[in-house]
């Protein structure tokens, strides 16, 4: 039986270099719902881009930026991306060759389902 | 064969001779390639209307299919004090100091047209260009000298006549660092050093104060989050963090020591944002690499 | 804020652990309750009081996971308004140990769960032959437990 975001972890993971997503509670960084390649420790990616997010969205507030929306990290080797919304952020793990824009798009639409 | 579009332009004007409509009828007529008809309606037209903004611009790029400059840089610095930050006249005038060879000028008025209309690809390539041929340090997206793309219709700006002048030194103050990259007062860069602090750069909020210590120490943290998370990820190093909030959207980049934080209305295209972060990040890397 | 251990082996693996985790407080001690390293605190009687508590509250939750599910259970985490706490075994070659953290809201569960698990390899891999042991005696316990609290104060 799928949780209520299965849908939307469905529909990430589908993209083309995308290799895991997660629903993470940005408090505790505990996964809630996850669609993951083998190979991918969604516990740590959970844990540390959920603590991520949270001081990126901290940060921008303490600076009068307001609320953050979508963030994205990119490293030598792939991409961490994320878009939170009512404590619980949406991750998504992806290789360098994915087509980030649309999948920034996509999370953005997938957090009326976080709401 | 006179088009049915001149012809009712036409038409409306003579029906009407202090018609606005000599506007578009002289833009029409000098699309065409009639440039003289276009000069007579147009001066008829600004004899009228000598304080349109319209009416200038069009016969400053008139004036340019023509071979007046000089006449053009007149009107649309005309067009300027009519209308401060007319992106038409701050187009034509930075396409027309590049001719010239006024590099410095030519990225000021490119800059400030961009900053208006930040999704146009031929300004961004323009304006690549103009600091090509400023610093070697940059390089133009085609590799070439050439035209620019986007130049006013009718008009072939090569590369300058003029020698390109001596890499300009770096301002004096490191507060501005990065003014010219960003074009634009409401974005902002600062160099951070590895504790935070403002290397270089600032972020003047709207009550004219400094704000890039505090916004520095705020965001700095971020980067400290993201090495943590790098080590045990298993990506190699972060090189680009962007991330878009209500009211502006961030980018950031391991520059030096610390590490470079653009910041940009959040009308600006995250593209865009991240574009102007790549810039900054190679202004800051010689300045650092100068030893200052 | 002060960082000591009583056994020279535990350093590494615990600093390492305090600061990925950025927890605020973290204690190292046996079963029993004897401390092997601490972080954060600054005073000897706060660790004692620490270690007494947390040796108490894990034999109990072990009693209570036989109770329930035929075996100890082996962490918890209890989240206060302000503060956390986790509290877990520390499985090594020997026997085990006992971690206590305390953290706000610079961390999280899961990044303290995961840097947690990093803690438990690098001790397995550090630990001497007979780290896990207890003392014997009561008389021998408070001495050890003095004589570590004297150590990590800088008293001995």
């Amino acid at each position: 039986m799928t949780s209520a975001f299965g849908t939307v972890l469905t529909s990430l993971i589908r993209h083309r270099g995308v290799t895991g997503c997660m629903v993470v509670g940005e408090q505790d960084g505990i996964i809630v719902d996850s669609s993951l390649q083998i190979g991918v420790n969604g516990t740590a990616f959970a844990a540390l881009t959920a603590s991520l997010y949270r001081r990126a969205r901290r940060s921008a507030a303490a600076a009068g930026f307001g609320e953050t929306g979508f963030f994205e990290l990119d490293a030598e080797h792939g991409r961490v991306c994320a878009a939170g919304r009512n404590d619980l952020v949406l991750v998504v793990v992806a290789g360098e060759r994915v087509n980030v824009g649309l999948v920034r798009v996509e999370m953005l639409k997938a957090l009326e389902v976080l709401s | 064969m006179v088009t049915d579009d001149v012809r009712a332009l036409s038409e409306a004007l003579a029906a009407d001779p202090s018609s606005v409509v000599f506007v578009q009828l002289g833009e029409a007529l000098r699309r065409r390639g009639q440039v003289e008809l276009a000069h007579r309606v147009a001066a008829r037209g600004l004899e009228r209307h000598p304080q349109r903004p319209d009416a200038h611009d069009l016969v400053a790029r008139i004036a340019i299919d023509r071979g007046d400059f000089a006449r053009a840089r007149a009107e649309w610095e005309t067009v300027l004090t009519l209308a401060p930050g007319h992106p038409g006249a701050q187009k034509g005038l930075g396409f027309l100091c590049f001719q010239q060879g006024e590099l410095d000028e030519a990225a000021r008025y490119l800059g400030a047209a961009l900053a208006a209309a930040p999704g146009d690809a031929s300004l961004a390539a323009a304006l690549d260009t103009v600091r090509a041929a400023t610093s070697d340090a940059w390089r133009a997206p085609s590799g070439r000298a050439s035209a620019i793309g986007g130049a006013p219709a009718g008009t072939a700006l090569a590369a300058p006549a003029a020698p390109a002048p001596p890499f300009a030194p770096e301002p004096a103050d490191a507060r501005t660092l990065f003014a010219d990259v960003l074009g634009d007062a409401t974005r902002t860069a600062l160099l951070l050093d590895r504790d935070g602090y403002v290397m270089a750069g600032q972020h003047v909020g709207a009550d004219g104060r400094d704000a890039g210590a505090d916004i520095g120490a705020q965001l700095s943290g971020v980067s400290d989050e993201a090495d943590r998370a790098m080590r045990h990820l298993g990506l190699g190093r972060w090189r680009q963090i962007v991330f878009e909030a209500e009211a502006a959207s961030v980018a950031m980049a391991p520059g030096g020591d610390g590490v470079l934080l653009v910041t940009a209305p959040r009308a600006v295209p995250l593209g865009f944002v991240r574009r102007l972060l790549e810039r900054s990040l190679e202004r800051a890397h010689r300045w650092l690499e100068r030893g200052t | 804020m002060k960082f000591s251990v009583a056994e020279n082996w535990v350093e590494a693996p615990l600093k390492q652990f305090v600061d990925e985790a950025r927890v605020q407080l973290a204690v190292l001690l046996h079963p029993s309750g004897q401390v092997l390293g601490q972080f954060g605190f600054a005073r000897s009687v706060d660790v004692m009081t620490a270690c007494a508590l947390s040796a108490a509250i894990h034999a109990s939750a072990g009693e209570l996971g036989r109770l329930v599910e035929g075996k100890p259970f082996t962490g918890l985490h209890y989240a206060g308004k302000a503060r956390q706490l986790f509290l877990a075994q520390v499985p090594i070659a020997a026997g085990s140990l006992v971690l206590l953290a305390v953290f706000d809201d610079e961390s999280s569960l899961g990044v303290v769960q995961l840097f947690f698990r990093e803690f438990c390899a690098a001790m397995r891999a550090a630990a001497p032959a007979s780290a896990a042991s207890p003392p014997a005696l009561a008389g021998d316990f408070e001495r050890e437990l003095n004589r570590n609290l004297a150590v990590m104060f800088g008293r001995a």
